[in-house]
């Protein structure tokens, strides 16, 4: 049940999330998501999120000599990401409250 | 053909120019496999609604467009000074007329300066990279703008001679020589469109040239509404112009002018945009 929820994590949010601290090329980006925010992206799921944030600005390649190119979070992602962290922020609290009365879960 | 290719392969064109070397690069490192193969498989279809925006494709498309339609245009008006100010068309009672000659003269001189100046870093950085790379074909490319010229330059010259001198040139010589030029320009603009499209240049000469491009529109545009005032404005107060070329000629004309100007500054507003989205 706990993967099939997994499925529900947003993936341009995942990559997003990854991008905020330094560049990073695709194969970078989905081992550094898997370790750290324990979701695995596929190969074809990652480039359609990276076409689909570029096109939008909130990510942008750089220079690169290499067949893997880098990619930097935008003003514009960084603006994006740390809404949507807001959002998730609130319902994770608001879960770990609710969760803590009904169940007397106090989370880890 | 490898899995991985076969999947790639169901991506359109620019998808995969954009994305296929990556995408290779992240297979090799990631190890593959058929799981990662399928997913790339079934991502295929959207990626054909929603193909990719590729900025720097979009400033070299855009150059590559307004740098033809911008050679057109100042050939139009070079043929407008030819045709009315070298022939001193200039009817008393109507400053407008002579206004729209310096305003034409001063934009003109302005905006290749402009084209030039902001060109010339990347045109630098595409002929290193073909004399590294020892691209020959595109080493041409890139020096039709000085060739074509020089050649029309040399036909011209023959051509006097041959019909003994400038003053041989009849109507039907003009034509010819006219249509001699335009060819040349054409062949002088297509040139480093095409060395765009081979060689891909990206980064900050990119942006410089595409970023010039705009400016450079913007003040051939107010050129070519010089060309249009000081047009209509002969047609209707200039005896000896109308006498000379009649309306259906004047209206063809400003037609040209008006398709190539438009073709321009759109061009080279897409590129700019594209080179403004873009940060450093």
């Amino acid at each position: 049940m706990t993967d099939r929820l997994d499925r529900w994590a947003d993936p341009p949010l995942l990559v997003l999330a990854s991008l905020a601290d330094e560049p990073k090329h695709g194969y970078a980006i989905t081992q550094d998501v898997a370790e750290t925010m324990g979701v695995r992206l596929s190969a074809g799921t990652l480039y359609a999120v990276i076409a689909r944030l570029e096109a939008r600005g909130l990510i942008e390649p750089l220079e690169s000599d290499d067949r893997r190119r880098p990619y930097r979070i935008t003003m514009a992602g960084a603006e994006v990401l740390a809404q949507q962290s807001e959002r998730m922020s609130k319902v994770a609290s608001v879960a770990r409250e609710r969760l803590s009365t009904r169940l007397g879960w106090v989370g880890a | 053909m490898t899995p991985a290719r076969a999947a790639l392969a169901l991506y359109p064109p620019s998808w995969r120019a954009r994305y296929g070397d990556e995408v290779l690069a992240y297979l090799d490192d990631s190890g593959g496999g058929p799981a990662a193969v399928a997913s790339l498989a079934w991502r295929a279809l959207p990626a054909w609604f929603w193909p990719p925006l590729d900025r720097p494709a979009r400033m070299r498309s855009s150059l590559a467009t307004a740098l033809l339609s911008w050679s057109m245009l100042a050939g139009l008006g070079l043929v407008f000074a030819q045709l009315t100010q070298l022939q001193g068309l200039a009817p008393p009672g109507h400053p407008q007329i002579q206004w729209a000659y310096a305003v034409f003269d001063v934009t003109l001189a302005a905006s290749a300066l402009i084209a030039g100046l902001g060109g010339l870093p990347l045109w630098l950085l595409m002929l290193r990279q073909a004399w590294r790379e020892q691209r020959t074909r595109d080493m041409v490319y890139l020096f039709l703008p000085v060739l074509a010229p020089v050649a029309y330059l040399i036909g011209l010259i023959m051509t006097a001679r041959m019909v003994g001198g400038a003053s041989g040139i009849n109507q039907g010589w003009f034509g010819v020589v006219t249509l001699a030029g335009f060819a040349a320009a054409a062949i002088a603009a297509t040139g480093p469109g095409l060395a765009l499209r081979r060689l891909q240049p990206r980064g900050p000469a990119l942006r410089l040239a595409a970023g010039a491009a705009g400016v450079s529109a913007a003040v051939m545009a107010v050129a070519a509404v010089a060309i249009v005032v000081a047009v209509v404005s002969l047609n209707l107060w200039a005896r000896q112009f109308v006498g000379y070329h009649d309306g259906t000629l004047s209206g063809i004309y400003l037609a040209l002018v008006v398709i190539a100007a438009t073709v321009t500054t759109v061009s080279a507003a897409r590129g700019t945009r594209a080179a403004l989205a873009v940060s450093p």
